[in-house]
């Protein structure tokens, strides 16, 4: 039996997170009943830090309300908002109130979102991030004094998938020294691609988790192809897009036809719908999963 | 050279709405370099104070406002600072703050202050140095990301740079695309490879 995420990722399985957003506000029950729904299917929950620096209810709280509801967790952890004071101490509070996993990354700056004129901090970037966590674990401070009970996360970080791009490896390479227990990558349509970038990062032997967003629309892929970062939604799932009467339905087949080709290719998938994860369960389903009744 | 831009007129005009006889001091470095307090400016300054019914008693250009020996060599300039209430001046902060500390007069500054920027080829060059303190920009090839990338990152680029370009402003070369050309350039590219640590913010 398997209990924990270090657990499991140290294991042969293949892994399945979902991302899910702190609510913007106090009302915290949609989310967690939408976390409800697939608890025994996934095999971690990905709490996000005001994402696209949107505010919302803190990626710690709201990790302590699923740890509560009996879930696992990783908790992302940006370097966006909180100086290497703020972010020791939020990591100290969460590991004490029983956060095992975090998941690092820069964040986006503050004018991506819902506070443009906000100080954007960045103390710390995300390598150095990792060195931080690093020493928590080690029984020191990032000022190198000594803690009275040290962390021991699990230490996750994100990585996009273009293989040509190499300041983008040299970055990743360059986490991995300081230390992860696992990678998250962007979101994935074409296999082809992921399966070069797996290629260029074998070396670096650590798990990689595939990012997976579920496509719901033409117009949500052509918006992916030109917004995002190292995402590339191939030509053919263009016209699969177009061509398709029930979008969203197609969408759902393509994701459960990634992740059946990721199988074969990476550690896990991590699954980050726009909106709740209402189809996540059919998108299981799909892929070959078998799934408890609700 | 520090860049600084003009604020609007009308918002100048609303922070002297309650002043009078108001002198004008200029820099004759950066701020002339820019247009933003030089000669020509200055006096078309004093024009338009005068004509939204400003009384403007006179004004100096100083080499820089940056650099003022005393009231004295303020008063050599032009003596009718001594019939002044206030003092607007067209440079950057470090300017505002230096006639500040000589004139025991209300001070206003004309300009908002960008950056430690220069100008090369005939373009304006912002953030070129943040001024940490803390330099390492040669191990960059010379171009220093925590002035130049919006988030300070000094192990490579963010996941939001798109074909080179900066996560909030696309127009916008990402530093980290210069840098590597640069160290490609210099044959250098084992610099990419060095953790950097974190710059020490400690009290200067």
């Amino acid at each position: 039996m398997l209990f924990n995420f270090r657990e499991k990722l140290n294991s042969g399985k293949f892994l399945i997170t979902a991302e899910l957003s702190p609510p913007k506000g106090v009302n915290v029950s949609a989310i967690l009943a939408d976390a409800s729904q697939l608890k025994g299917h996934v095999d971690a929950f990905n709490v996000t830090d005001n994402q696209c620096s949107i505010m919302h209810m803190s990626s710690l709280a709201f990790s302590k309300l699923l740890l509560d509801e009996g879930h696992e967790v990783i908790m992302q952890l940006t370097c966006r908002d909180r100086n290497r004071i703020g972010l020791q101490s939020d990591l100290l509070g969460a590991y004490a109130l029983g956060v095992r996993n975090i998941c690092v990354m820069t964040g986006d700056f503050p004018s991506c979102g819902d506070h443009p004129g906000s100080k954007p901090v960045y103390d710390l970037d995300s390598v150095q991030l990792l060195e931080l966590v690093h020493r928590l674990n080690s029984g020191i401070d990032f000022a190198e004094n000594r803690l009275d009970g040290e962390t021991s996360f699990c230490t996750g970080a994100v990585s996009g998938i273009d293989p040509e791009n190499i300041l983008q490896l040299i970055k990743l390479e360059k986490k991995v020294r300081c230390g992860v227990d696992f990678i998250q990558t962007q979101a994935v349509y074409d296999v082809g691609i992921f399966e070069e970038f797996i290629e260029s990062v074998n070396c670096l032997g650590v798990p990689i988790i595939a990012g997976l967003i579920p496509l719901k629309s033409l117009k949500m892929a052509e918006y992916m192809n030109k917004n995002i970062s190292g995402v590339h939604v191939p030509e053919e799932i263009m016209v699969r897009m177009k061509k398709s009467s029930s979008p969203l339905e197609e969408g759902l087949l393509i994701a459960s036809e990634t992740i059946q080709e990721l199988k074969k290719l990476s550690r896990g998938v991590h699954i980050m719908p726009i909106g709740s994860h209402k189809n996540t369960r059919k998108l299981l389903s799909m892929s070959g999963f078998s799934l408890k009744p609700e | 050279m520090i860049l600084t831009s003009a604020k609007p007129f009308e918002e100048i005009l609303e922070f002297l709405k309650d002043e009078d006889k108001i002198f004008v001091i200029g820099c004759n470095v950066c701020a002339a370099k820019l247009k933003t307090g030089g000669e020509p400016e200055v006096l078309e300054m004093c024009r338009r104070l005068e004509e939204s019914g400003k009384n403007v008693v006179g004004w100096a250009l100083p080499t820089a406002a940056c650099s003022i020996r005393s009231y004295e060599s303020l008063l050599e300039k032009n003596e009718k600072l001594k019939e002044a209430l206030c003092v607007l001046v067209m440079g950057c902060g470090s300017g505002v703050s230096t006639v500040a500390k000589v004139v025991d007069l209300p001070v206003y500054g004309s300009n908002n202050t960008l950056s430690l920027g220069g100008s090369s080829m005939g373009q304006m060059l912002g953030d070129q140095c943040a001024m940490c303190g803390d330099c390492t920009i040669s191990e960059f090839g010379g171009l220093c990301p925590a002035a130049q990338c919006p988030k300070g990152l000094l192990n490579g680029p963010c996941g939001g740079a798109v074909e080179g370009k900066c996560e909030i402003d696309r127009e916008k070369d990402c530093v980290w695309a210069l840098i590597y050309e640069r160290l490609k350039k210099i044959h250098r590219l084992d610099l990419l490879y060095t953790i950097h640590e974190p710059k020490e913010h400690a009290f200067k």
